[in-house]
């Protein structure tokens, strides 16, 4: 049984309706640690006493700042749930392509914003393994090791980067949740997730582990041949969440992509969360005054949005 | 060279090697003395009841760091194989390997993996488990990455996606899981694997898989010298290439030093070096340049300078990296260890 098991798997219908917010911030030297506490304080989270597990995006060495969540949003983020009332709050990430992970941490400067890594930082790849059986089969996969301290968090937020994707079309907090499969078991890269089909797994992986919020650093983004060699994009967003699914259909807003053209993510919109703007409280600034719209590659232009619309959907505004 | 191993790690005889190998005297006393007084009784301590050795202290045992804390163990601390620690660990490594010769990343997992090669790699020179080496390398000459099959060739020829990657896939090597794509570190390591084997263990075709899979490592280099994890070319665009990828695909292709890719790529990594930050990173391309005579640059660290940032995050493989770098016996990478066993 996963640790959120009974609320993973909801059909859209039965779903309340989900709360996004959407902070403007010009750079990383703003004071992010009262924006995203202020922010929190507003979802008024169960953390208290709670084990929380952040999961950032951080993929290889990253000397623009472009490929990684930043360290200042995961301190910042760290910080604030701490304040909140959290017990304990890791940061974990499982690397994708470069195994030497303490190389990645040592090279975007976490230990200069986060403070010491060692009791705070658990490399996923490495981690002890738990046997889970998947709930969904939207892949061939029946199951996967996954590691034992995602699956005793008592909360999981994921942190991804705003950025596009070359195979997936984009990469937000349900594709960020690839980095939780340990290396140890599948490689780097996870080739099994992609022989296994790459929207397929992003949707049995958050059936399995569903990341109870979401904080997507927007700040810089990625544009073009994402997730690692495409291009820095100036986007200026923090994107905040109670629904990973409705924190990624927004990204897409913001990003001048239509969200119900991604297909991993229409899926998910079935029973992981929304993607109809009618269900999503949008707080914060308005999709129309942040979107900046990202190029893709030829084999995604049909998720660019092209509406005159395009900015003013959401039907629900805080 | 040692009758028997093909004199694939025969030590080479460059101006390099002449010219004072790796670093300073200095340099090598230091992380000689760290490796006695903080990695060697670290991975002593970490030993699980059941032998094995997990990726952290106190973690679960798993068959890759079990191997690394061997090789460290026996060929570093110099602990005799007949020790009491080094027959828990091989006899946890025998207990694991599964019935059709292949080990699991993980106990629980019936379908082996790449780990089958450094499993391989530690009871060669635990020296006494040969007929559990002869399974696991007929395993490994079984095992054919799903990418390089015929129908699979022929649908990418026809996919329009043929031209994101210039990748040729008839080339075969070995990859993480079964029924995938062949990757550069687990080919390396199992081309190493086979290098150093004594001849008569090697199974019937592994001449050929061994050609094949060189051919494969060379066909995925990175444009301009290095190798990334196996993806030298998306979209058109070049990959980077990556310190650990780069130091196995080299050592793997070690009897070929004057290929003009094995001089790019030693290029691309000793000037790599004074920006990595990563020990184990550090330790394998400390291993590397050795075996290839070349000196360690100036302006790099070395693994042990790295150890109070985050005290490897307690990594029990780049703990025994660090311990192999760190000696400047190489038996274990050579082959000595299980010719002499024979």
């Amino acid at each position: 049984m996963t640790r959120n098991a009974k609320t993973a798997l909801i059909p859209s219908f039965q779903r309340p309706v989900s709360r996004v917010v959407i902070r403007s911030v010009a750079s990383y030297e703003q004071d992010l640690l009262a924006l995203i506490y202020e922010t929190l304080c507003e979802f008024d989270l169960p953390l208290r006493g709670k084990k929380v597990l952040l999961k950032p995006n951080l993929v290889g060495p990253d000397p623009l700042g472009v490929t990684n969540t930043h360290p200042a949003v995961i301190a910042a983020s760290r910080e604030s749930l701490l304040r909140l009332g959290a017990e304990q709050v890791l940061i974990g990430e499982g690397p994708a392509l470069d195994r030497d992970t303490e190389a990645i941490l040592e090279s975007i400067g976490l230990r200069h914003y986060a403070g010491p890594l060692a009791g705070v930082f658990v490399d996923l790849n490495v981690d002890d393994v738990e046997k889970v059986l998947l709930k969904t089969t939207a892949s061939r996969l029946k199951e996967l090791y996954l590691p034992k301290t995602v699956l005793g968090a008592d909360f999981v937020i994921s942190m991804p980067k705003l950025k596009t994707h070359h195979w997936a079309g984009v990469t937000l907090s349900l594709k960020n949740m690839f980095g939780i499969v340990p290396g140890s078991c599948y490689g780097w890269p996870k080739n099994v997730l992609h022989w296994a089909g790459i929207d397929s797994a992003i949707l049995d992986i958050n059936a399995a582990v569903r990341p109870d919020f979401a904080i997507v650093d927007g700040i810089v983004g990625m544009e073009g041949n994402g997730p690692i060699q495409g291009e820095p994009k100036n986007s200026g967003v923090l994107i905040l969440g109670d629904d990973p699914v409705a924190v990624d259909a927004t990204c897409c807003r913001v990003m001048g992509l239509l969200p119900e053209k991604v297909r991993y993510l229409t899926q998910a919109g079935i029973l992981l969360g929304h993607i109809q703007p009618d269900k999503i409280q949008q707080l914060g600034e308005s999709i129309a005054s942040v979107r900046t719209p990202f190029s893709v590659l030829d084999n995604f232009k049909h998720l660019v949005d092209t509406s005159a619309e395009f900015g003013t959907q959401p039907a629900l505004v805080g | 060279m040692i009758p028997g191993n093909q004199g694939v790690f025969a030590p080479q005889s460059s101006s390099g090697a002449r010219g004072g190998v790796i670093a300073s005297a200095q340099g090598q006393s230091q992380s000689a003395s760290f490796v006695e007084s903080v990695c060697l009784p670290k991975l002593r301590s970490a030993q699980n009841d059941d032998g094995g050795w997990g990726y952290r202290p106190g973690s679960q045992s798993r068959v890759e760091p079990t191997c690394w804390a061997l090789q460290a163990l026996i060929n570093v601390a110099a602990v005799e194989v007949s020790s009491e620690a080094c027959h828990r660990g091989l006899q946890f490594l025998r207990s694991a390997q599964l019935p059709d010769g292949s080990w699991p990343f993980a106990a629980g997992q019936e379908v082996g993996c790449s780990v089958t090669a450094p499993a391989c790699w530690a009871l060669l020179s635990g020296k006494n488990s040969f007929e559990a080496v002869a399974a696991g390398l007929n395993w490994l000459s079984q095992d054919r990455p799903q990418d390089s099959v015929f129908w699979r060739r022929l649908l990418r020829r026809l996919s329009p996606a043929r031209h994101r990657s210039r990748q040729n896939s008839a080339y075969r090597g070995w990859g993480w899981n079964p029924g995938t794509s062949s990757w550069v570190e687990p080919t390396s390591v199992a081309l190493v694997v086979l290098g150093l084997c004594p001849k008569e263990l090697l199974p019937a075709g592994a001449n050929e898989r061994r050609q094949s899979a060189e051919a494969m490592l060379y066909d995925r280099m990175c444009p301009g010298g290095g190798w990334n994890c196996g993806d030298p070319l998306v979209y058109g665009v070049p990959g980077k290439p990556l310190v650990i990828p780069t130091a196995w695909a080299l050592l793997a292709l070690r009897r070929y030093p004057q290929r003009p890719e094995n001089l790019a790529s030693l290029d691309w990594l000793a000037g790599k070096l004074p920006d990595e930050a990563g020990p184990g990173s550090l330790a394998l391309a400390q291993i590397c340049l050795e075996a290839y005579g070349h000196k360690w640059p100036a302006t790099a660290h070395r693994p042990d300078d790295l150890y109070s940032n985050n005290e490897f995050l307690g990594s029990i493989t780049t703990t025994a990296w660090v311990c192999l770098a760190a000696n400047s016996r190489r038996s274990w990478l050579t082959g000595e260890s299980g010719e002499a066993a024979r």
